[in-house]
């Protein structure tokens, strides 16, 4: 059985700075994993190269066995490969369900029902229910973290993409997202990749942990080998304390009480 | 949408109004006045609907405007065509400037379509001249033939022709298409991982806006029996867009209001004689610095919540 998605030896320079260098890793159907990293390691540029904003300069990538090389962002988007932003960037005018039906409105679900109907769905499932007629601009940082999960789950990706779910986000706001997206894996089954700097909840979260540095793969491994893995460590500032929770294998579930 | 609601109570009563113009005042100059107006008033809806819904300001309407007037002329005073024909052949014709100006432009992000719309009208005002052996250079082509002859019936024709297209132009903008147009203006990054083609809608929306232009350009064209430069001129754009302010952009009938306001304001002032600018320019100030958001379209959204 092939990956749902399979990335290889992807490259890409930006004038003299090489971002990313031959990364190659595959992401089975079901799985949810982490993407770890200090600050210009290349994770967004490698999210931005999948999803079609930035144009790799070699290397391949495939969605379900199909190629996704050179195609425009709104094409992945309707091939099932959904993202989010690093900073939520809602349709500001608009109200709540207004920026959702958006998304419903996306070829590759247009004939699925009444767009109306299915946009309040997914904000039910986010948790935005009677947040659906205020205007965007209205609404706190969190709201619009899941409002913008809500907008990508509205195409029914194959492949969800979340860049940073949790940078912005207040103490009490970071529970319940995570628990939404432990919902959405568990329950939708649902195929995930995150990027993340929160390291506490994201290691509950994720099944296993790319790890990336100067824009290459330094390892790949389970939550708690790679806080131990002496290149991530060394790629922290080889502060082994610093920012590193003690981790309980993910195994222990919803351990984060 | 509802049939018997209250916005249509409204525009049923503003098009009862228009109707009985020719009857309360018998005229025949108040009657021109009018159907100039009803041309600016297709303009400025047409502008809303692309550069107002969208947010990509179009500094170059009088493009179209000018495209659809000078094919009326040439088709009917080079080629004694009837000028019936004006009103197909002027917004074809306005659609392909359109696709010229948008397919390049509009795929990037940036100023780069309103400058190109702006010079785009600036180069087809001087080829104007610079081909005069064809387009009669500042005089223009002249002894075009009314679609209509009566003026009472010339604005008729305009009005029904001005209803249509804002009927069309505001039900598009109440579908799901108009939704995505106001997304590209809130974010065009985001609109597209929502797997959204917007490069699509921007362009399949200038081509819209871009054939009413030409409508209404046609239409002035055989009502002024003549056609010069100055419809590819950029005041005419910033007239154009200074109506949609005043009306409430974004809105289409706010728009159609503005630009029907403006221009009886502008006949009006002839009272104040060599003043007229004067007191138009301070009028349009106050109206803009008290009601940013435009007159006629917040006005009515007021007067609405007062009601039941």
């Amino acid at each position: 059985m092939t990956a749902l998605l399979q990335v290889e030896r992807l490259n890409k320079r930006f004038g003299g700075l090489h971002a990313v260098k031959d990364v190659s890793f595959a992401l089975e159907a079901g799985s949810i994993t982490g993407m770890l990293g200090p600050n210009g390691a290349g994770k967004t540029t490698v999210f931005n190269l999948l999803t079609g904003f930035i144009l790799f300069d070699t290397g391949s990538v495939h969605l379900d066995g199909r190629s996704l090389a050179g195609l425009s962002p709104h094409r992945i988007v309707n091939r099932g490969l959904a993202r989010t932003f690093q900073l939520a960037r809602p349709f500001l005018g608009m109200t709540a369900l207004e920026n959702v039906e958006v998304a419903c409105l996306a070829p590759r679900v247009r004939h699925a029902g009444h767009p109306r109907v299915r946009a309040q769905a997914w904000l039910d499932q986010v948790g935005l229910d009677d947040k659906a007629a205020l205007e965007v601009d209205a609404l706190p940082y969190g709201d619009l973290r899941r409002l913008e999960i809500a907008r990508a789950l509205a195409t029914r990706p194959k492949l969800l993409l979340l860049d940073e779910p949790f940078a912005g986000l207040g103490v009490g706001e970071i529970e319940p997202l995570a628990a939404l997206i432990r919902k959405l894996h568990r329950s939708e089954g649902l195929t995930i990749l995150i990027i993340e700097h929160k390291l506490r909840e994201f290691m509950q979260l994720v099944e296993s942990v790319i790890a990336m540095d100067f824009g290459e793969i330094i390892a790949v491994g389970d939550p708690s080998a790679i806080v131990r893995h002496p290149r991530v460590v060394e790629a922290y500032m080889g502060n082994a304390d610093l920012g590193l929770p003690n981790i309980e294998p993910t195994g222990a579930g919803d351990g984060a009480a | 949408m509802r049939f018997f609601s209250v916005d249509w109570l409204a525009a049923l009563l503003v098009l009862a109004v228009l109707t009985a113009v020719p009857w309360l005042f018998g005229s025949g100059y108040i009657i021109g006045v009018m159907t100039v107006a009803l041309c600016f008033a297709m303009w400025a809806a047409s502008w809303d609907f692309m550069s107002g819904l969208t947010g990509r300001e179009n500094f170059g309407h009088s493009l179209f405007i000018g495209a659809g007037a000078y094919t009326a002329g040439f088709l009917n005073v080079n080629f004694g065509v009837n000028p019936w024909w004006s009103l197909l052949a002027a917004p074809l014709v306005a659609v392909a400037f359109s696709l010229a100006v948008g397919f390049p432009t509009l795929r990037l992000r940036g100023p780069y379509f309103a400058l190109a719309m702006l010079s785009g009208a600036a180069v087809m005002q001087n080829l104007t001249i610079i081909f005069s052996g064809y387009t009669g250079g500042q005089d223009g082509l002249n002894g075009l033939d009314p679609i209509v002859d009566s003026t009472l019936a010339y604005y008729y024709l305009t009005l029904i022709l001005l209803v249509t297209t804002t009927i069309v132009l505001k039900l598009i903008a109440g579908s799901s298409w108009g939704t995505i147009l106001r997304a590209i203006r809130g974010d065009e990054a985001s609109c597209q991982a929502a797997g959204i083609n917007v490069t699509f809608y921007k362009i399949a929306s200038l081509t819209i806006s871009a054939a009413c232009a030409g409508l209404g350009g046609a239409l002035y064209a055989h009502y002024q029996l003549q056609v010069g430069p100055d419809l590819f001129a950029v005041v005419l754009s910033i007239n154009i867009i200074i109506m949609v302010y005043v009306g409430g952009i974004g809105t289409i009938y706010g728009p159609v209001g503005g630009a029907i306001l403006l221009n009886v304001l502008t006949e009006s002032l002839r009272v104040f004689s060599e003043y007229r600018l004067w007191v138009y320019t301070l009028l349009l100030v106050f109206i803009l610095f008290f009601m940013p958001q435009g007159l006629i379209a917040p006005s009515w959204q007021r007067i609405r919540r007062m009601l039941p």
